[in-house]
């Protein structure tokens, strides 16, 4: 980057972020209707890794942007407007921010580059058919041999497996100790031998999410991030970056543009109820937005995120939801419809209302969103 | 009603369930649902056979015509069996058409050998069955959209200005533009251009009244069979070492849902049995609205939480909450949707100070 961006004004700032998408974005991925596969999206990738705007939060020596949180908010803003696609982000949200806080030098040196030029491609094997909300429960098991750990188990839901050429792990490594404490943090290539991958198709009809099995998979022992059995520490630290992350407006304020595309098709701005509602809908964005931002900043000055984040995954998500909900009452019969209507992406109520659904589930289930707020935040017994 | 009579009506529904069970089985298995899914026509003309054998798009219809002259609380019975097994097969237009058909062409929609479906709705969110259509001179103009199950039909009864009309499928001047829908079944719209016709007699605004009525009975048994999944999986899907459904949040969750669908219950039923006995004008159209509003917005509730409740696996298509999900998503606006039949229960329903 040539340009400090920080130092412009806000508005300097989106003129330069739109003339950015004008001149890069390929037109035909904007607003693509389901999530794409690394075959579709890695140009974009390649493009932003190419102009350095791919890391818009990392710190400027680790290859990053080293953009303010209020910068951050109104890229993300500009890049919604136009439509731009979600990339293969794992490693990008959650790999690298991890790496920089947790890593040893040597694991930085080597992951953050393959990342910022998109030759990793991540994908996050946390969950296990019997563990999901109850996480510590997992028995995915690494077992010492020589320099290595030895890895059988199965994960589950893990979002574009099929794409990944790279997975971080959680794995028991000590099946004596406490739930919590024999868990590692792994990192692993997903061509080693003995791991096989399986698509799941989810309700959009769409192969995003996969399960991952692991027979006897050999893993080099210099690929654990932070200490032996302390992998969930590290993993809880991640999750703060995951909530953070999915507590992001982007998702609702894309909703809330559908939905006023929507109500202009529709002639619903007539109805006073409708108005209301959506107003009621278009405050709570702005509201998520400003207490989003004071999330951001927390990160951005190094410091720790309490479990308070947790509120932002839960008001997020469910404005989400609310917002497709209104939008399937309004659209009449045209809920109902498989594809967008009139041939129109913009104009999807079915398919917005689907991928919505998911939101309160993933991330840690919004039930255990409240149990953290009501027990680690509120101090309530039980 | 007697006590004779009630009594007769509480048999025939009793029988009217058991034969719906027999098609669609009651957590039964969905592999044939699966199946039919966004393929042509998107049901099985051989049940819709069966279904015309055992009597059912007459279950309104005289004796005289071939029908069974059976009540609301018998439809109403069915449709929800119906629902809670899923079953895509066209019933609820084709008893529609039933209502307007005479002669011949009922008895050959009776008997299964030639399926009309009606073509009424010219607009989203309405229930007005005249639109910009015109009918005269023995032939239709204009465009008719949202026909359930269209892939299938034979024929349509159209409505519009100067009355109403049969069309063949094959007729001239018609064109049939197919979307598929969430359940795997279909909306046609239909274009009429100078479409020859025949001419019909009976009333599309009254015969709309039974169809939204069955439709809260269908997304009523959608909604209990999605709330009967769920409750099994609260008592069998552990974590941290116990059923979810000891956590309290979630049997609060569960308690909320039962009361959604108890009060979709005693809105349809009691929809019905006011028909049955007699109730017309504004009175029923309060009636059906009521009962249509509560089974809509409940049943988008019921299946959401269906989906929720089920964490990852359901958000899979390969398990079954879904199923209720995408089967609610398209009948919740069919017919009217909540906001709709709100709006008419407040235009139709007696003074609240009377
Ligand atoms: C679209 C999608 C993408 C995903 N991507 C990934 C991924 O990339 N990597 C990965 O590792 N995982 C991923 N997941 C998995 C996700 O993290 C889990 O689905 C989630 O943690 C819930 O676990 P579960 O599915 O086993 O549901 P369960 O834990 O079985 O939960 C079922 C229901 O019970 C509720 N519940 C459970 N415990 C409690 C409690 N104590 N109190 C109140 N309610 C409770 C839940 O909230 C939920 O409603 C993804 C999931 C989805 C849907």
């Amino acid at each position: 980057m040539t340009q400090d961006l920080n130092a412009l004004t806000e508005a300097e700032f989106r003129i330069v972020v739109r003339k950015f998408l004008a001149d890069n974005y390929p037109e035909n991925l904007r607003n693509p209707p389901k999530r794409l596969h690394w075959r579709d999206n890695q140009v974009w990738y390649h493009t932003l890794a190419r102009t350095g705007w791919l890391c818009p939060g990392w710190p400027v020596e680790h290859g990053g942007m080293g953009l303010s949180a209020a910068r951050q908010i109104a890229l993300t803003e500009e890049f919604e407007r136009h439509g731009v696609a979600r990339t293969n982000d794992h490693g990008i949200v959650m790999v690298g921010p991890l790496l920089i806080q947790y890593g040893t030098q040597a694991q930085r040196d080597f992951f953050l580059p393959k990342i910022l030029a998109g030759e990793h491609i991540w994908c996050q094997g946390y969950s296990e058919p019997g563990a999901g909300s109850d996480l510590a429960g997992l028995r995915t098991s690494a077992v010492s041999d020589g320099d290595h750990w030895v890895v059988n188990g199965q994960k589950i839901w893990t979002t574009l497996a099929n794409d990944a050429n790279w997975i971080f792990l959680l794995v028991r490594t000590d099946p004596a100790a406490k739930k919590q404490e024999g868990i590692s943090f792994l990192l692993v290539p997903m061509d080693t031998p003995g791991i096989t991958v399986r698509p799941i198709i989810n309700l959009e009809l769409h192969d995003e999410f996969c399960e991952v099995f692991f027979d006897n998979v050999r893993v080099p022992k210099a690929n654990t991030v932070g200490e032996v059995n302390k992998g969930w520490t590290v993993a809880k630290n991640l999750l703060g970056f995951e909530r953070i992350f999915l507590g992001s407006p982007k998702l609702s304020a894309h909703a809330l543009g559908r939905l006023r595309a929507l109500a202009d098709r529709m002639g619903a701005w007539d109805d006073a109820a409708f108005t209301d509602r959506y107003t009621a809908l278009r405050l709570e964005l702005e509201d998520l937005k400003s207490l989003h931002a004071t999330f951001v900043d927390i990160v951005r000055r190094g410091e720790a995120l309490g479990p308070d984040v947790s509120m932002l995954k839960v008001i997020q998500t469910e404005l989400f939801q609310k917002i497709t909900d209104a939008m399937m009452d309004i659209a009449g019969e045209n809920a109902g419809l498989l594809e967008p209507m009139e041939g129109n992406r913009e104009l999807h109520p079915s398919g917005l209302f689907i991928q919505a659904r998911p939101s309160t589930i993933y991330g840690g289930s919004n039930e255990i969103q409240r149990n953290i707020l009501s027990k680690n935040v509120l101090g309530l017994p039980g | 009603m007697s006590a004779a009579a009630s009594d007769d009506a509480n048999e025939s529904v009793r029988l009217i369930r058991d034969s719906a069970a027999a098609i669609a089985p009651p957590g039964g298995d969905t592999r044939r649902i699966r199946a039919l899914r966004f393929q042509d026509p998107g049901f099985d003309r051989g049940v819709w056979g069966t279904m015309c054998e055992m009597g059912w798009p007459g279950l309104l219809v005289a004796e005289a015509d071939g029908g069974s002259a059976l009540g609301m609380r018998e439809y109403c019975a069915l449709a929800e069996q119906l629902g809670a097994g899923l079953a895509p097969e066209p019933l609820i237009p084709a008893s529609m058409a039933a209502r307007l058909l005479s002669g011949a062409d009922l008895a050959a929609l009776l008997a299964g050998r030639h399926l009309v479906l009606p073509a009424w709705q010219e607009r989203p969110n309405s229930l007005d069955t005249v639109g910009d259509t015109v009918i005269a001179g023995g032939k239709v103009t204009g465009r008719k959209c949202f026909v359930p199950m269209a892939a299938g039909a034979d024929a349509f009864v159209v409505s519009g200005q100067g009355g109403l009309a049969l069309v063949a499928r094959g007729a001239p001047g018609l064109s049939i533009a197919l979307e598929q829908t969430q359940d795997g079944g279909n909306f046609g719209t239909l274009s009429f251009a100078d479409t020859p016709c025949t001419m019909l007699a009976g009333d599309m605004v009254a015969a709309l009244e039974p169809a939204a009525l069955a439709t809260a009975a269908y997304l009523l048994g959608v909604m209990d069979r999605a709330f009967a999944l769920t409750l099994d999986y609260l008592k069998t899907r552990h974590q941290f070492g116990r059923p979810i459904g000891s956590f309290q949040a979630l049997q609060h969750r569960a308690a909320d849902l039962k009361i959604q669908v108890a009060l979709t219950r005693a809105g349809v039923e009691s929809a019905a049995a006011a028909i049955d006995a007699g109730a017309t004008g504004a009175l029923a159209l309060a009636a059906v609205s009521r009962a249509k509003a509560r089974a809509a917005d409940a049943a988008m509730l019921v299946t959401r939480q269906a989906i929720q409740l089920h964490g990852g696996i359901g958000y899979t298509d390969e398990a079954d909450p879904g199923l209720y999900l995408r089967k609610a998503m398209v009948l919740s606006n069919l017919y009217g949707s909540a906001a709709l039949h709100r709006a008419r229960y407040a235009a139709n329903a007696a003074d609240q100070d009377d």
